[in-house]
């Protein structure tokens, strides 16, 4: 099944076309990586789908629902769940609370419950801590519930940030360079999580990565891009094979 | 590794029993007053709350805005004019202060929402403060101008409301309610969410939490509790002043905001009570109270910069606030 469909997506900067009439689609249980040079426009492809910058032309649907005007707190609500390339944890918060604050659309109790304390909101409060707990277990991040999460190291701000992502069971997710600045080992657990997300879970996933050995070994297909555009798009085995692919961003790597 | 040690349930049980010893010994505090030291400990109360409203906007939200000393005027003022222009029991002007105090908080949340942050939303708080001043100086006929609002003699279940001993079962009553219901919204998604606009306001976008709603909110809900503060104020001096609500009280809220800790609620008690008991001491020292009083601040600012209520957290777990709530 299509979660996410891309139509012609195009943002331009005072001047700078920094996304050129970009299409796709995102199935099912799919990893779909998005490589490219430095200043290719991944991440403002990530921007444009999630709202954080308006488009100048396209459309974006997620299961045939149009997101393109959508604010992204809208689109999040949406089911469609992203991560920052520079790391979206709140520091002062503990790693249990970071994970809660992904669960904030699906805790119920009005503000009204809530200032009087009504057990409609602790009912759901109390969930929420147990679900949270739950999730941090199956990444064995169990015993830094309490821990602040600035003083994480990166590669476990990375994962708790999926975590807290993923929390709300989106049925897209986009994650901006998620295994970077890890170490080999932090980075193959980050690509045995997101297979797992997509395998088990049936998660559509985005993928900006450029590592290009991880790209291939878990992407079931990928987009290209140079200079806002799409060069290339395929399986993991035609993108290696694509001569444009080569000389626009494999000979660099 | 600074894991945090978080309260046993055993202590959360105790925590929350001790919530309630605190202020049901206070019941008995008149017994122990005499008609002074009763005035002081009721302004401690309004102290509680104006200082409550403020560390939740600069604290929690971390929003440089100065409008803390306008809600507070709002407020009094609103209390004043409603009890002698329109005889309005004093009582029932309480929530209505708080509504207005709330109606403040909207106009300086409009500021922060069109993107004005940082030093600008400072300086435009600050601009909002004086031109409040200004009005309660200017708009004679209503406010009273220089000459002030003086509060309506009015009796309660058969006892005057000059009486210092019913406003302080008053005063109690309207602080722990107060401050009981922040709490709860502290220790909820709307809390997590409020400290989450602070550390990250774009990614909080991304976890589906409308963070315009929340800053609207947060400002809505100091306004309401500082307004209701400052009806409490009106009664407690019996006539309001222009004068009261200009940047000595605000500089002075800060200063209590700081001592007790930024974004604490236990903070913004023990900041309220120790400066503003804290003067009446240093009465002694004639001619070098406010020397005393800065040197006292600087003091505990520089051996805890977190405040009061940080040196608690680390004697027991018990004071550790944080922003989600057990089960009990
Ligand atoms: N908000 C913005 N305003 C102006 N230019 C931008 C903005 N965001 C990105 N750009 C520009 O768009 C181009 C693509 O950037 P980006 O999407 O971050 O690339 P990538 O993620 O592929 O490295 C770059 O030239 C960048 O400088
Ligand atoms: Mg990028």
């Amino acid at each position: 099944m299509t979660l996410l469909d891309v139509k012609g997506l195009s943002v331009r900067f005072s001047g700078l076309t920094a996304l050129d009439d970009v299409s796709f689609t995102l199935e099912e249980g799919n990893v779909r990586a998005v490589i490219g040079p430095n200043g290719a426009g991944k991440s403002t492809l990530f921007n444009a789908i999630s709202g954080y910058v308006t488009p100048t032309s396209g459309t974006v649907f997620l299961k045939g629902q149009e997101l393109t005007q959508l604010t992204p707190h809208e689109i999040a609500e949406q089911g469609v769940r992203r991560t920052f390339q520079n790391g979206g944890l709140f520091p002062a918060l503990t790693v249990l609370e970071n994970v809660m604050t992904g669960l904030h659309a699906q805790t119920e109790g009005s503000f009204l419950d809530i200032l009087l304390g009504r057990s409609a909101a602790l009912k759901s409060e109390a969930e929420n801590i147990h679900r949270a707990r739950e999730l941090l277990k199956l990444m064995s991040m169990d015993h830094m519930a309490d821990t602040r999460a600035g003083d994480l190291s990166g590669g476990q701000q990375r994962i708790v940030e999926i975590v807290r992502t993923v929390a709300s069971d989106p049925p897209v997710l986009l994650l901006d360079e998620p295994a970077v600045g890890l170490s080999p080992v932090a980075r193959a657990q980050m690509m045995e999580i997101i297979h797992r997300l997509a395998g088990e879970k049936g998660v559509g996933i985005l993928l900006i990565e450029h590592a290009v050995e991880l790209v291939m070994a878990a992407a079931d297909r990928i987009l290209v891009m140079a200079a806002g555009a799409r060069i290339a798009e395929g399986t993991p085995e035609e993108i290696r094979e694509d001569r444009a692919v080569l000389e626009a961003y494999l000979g660099h790597a | 590794m600074s894991q945090t040690k978080m309260p046993s349930a055993r202590q959360r049980r105790l925590r929350s029993w001790l919530f309630w010893a605190v202020p049901a010994v206070l019941l008995l505090l008149p017994l122990a007053t005499n008609p002074y030291t009763q005035f002081i400990a009721n302004g401690i109360l309004i102290s509680v709350l104006v200082t409550l409203g403020f560390t939740l906007v600069i604290g929690n939200l971390g929003q440089l805005a100065f409008a803390n000393t306008a809600f507070f005027g709002i407020g009094a003022y609103a209390s004043a004019i409603l009890a002698a222009k329109l005889g309005v029991p004093w009582l029932l002007t309480i929530p209505l202060a708080g509504a207005f105090g709330a109606l403040g908080g909207f106009l300086a949340s409009s500021a922060a929402l069109r993107g004005i942050r940082s030093y600008y939303l400072a300086i435009i708080t600050l601009a909002f403060g004086e031109l409040m001043r200004w009005a309660y100086l200017h708009a004679k006929p209503v406010t009273g101008g220089t000459d002030g609002m003086p509060m309506p003699r009015e009796t309660l279940l058969g006892t005057s409301l000059s009486d210092d001993t019913l406003k302080f079962y008053i005063f109690l009553a309207v602080t722990v309610l107060l401050v009981k219901a922040t709490l709860n919204l502290m220790r909820s998604r709307f809390g997590r969410a409020v400290m989450a606009v602070r550390e990250n306001e774009v990614a909080t976008a991304s976890l589906a939490i409308p963070t315009a709603r929340v800053i609207l909110v947060t400002f809505m809900w100091s306004g309401f509790v500082v307004g209701c503060a400052g009806a409490l104020f009106a009664r407690h001096v019996g006539h309001v002043f222009p004068e009261s609500f200009g940047m000595l009280h605000l500089i002075a809220s800060f200063a209590m905001v700081l001592v007790g800790g930024l974004g604490s609620v236990l903070g913004a008690v023990l900041g309220a009570v120790l400066l503003t008991a804290l003067p009446e001491y240093l009465r002694a020292f004639p001619g070098m109270e406010e020397l005393f009083f800065g040197l006292i601040v600087a003091g505990v600012l520089v051996a805890m910069p977190m405040g009061l209520a940080s040196l608690l957290r680390r004697v027991s777990p018990i004071f550790v606030e944080r922003f989600y709530r057990e089960a009990p």
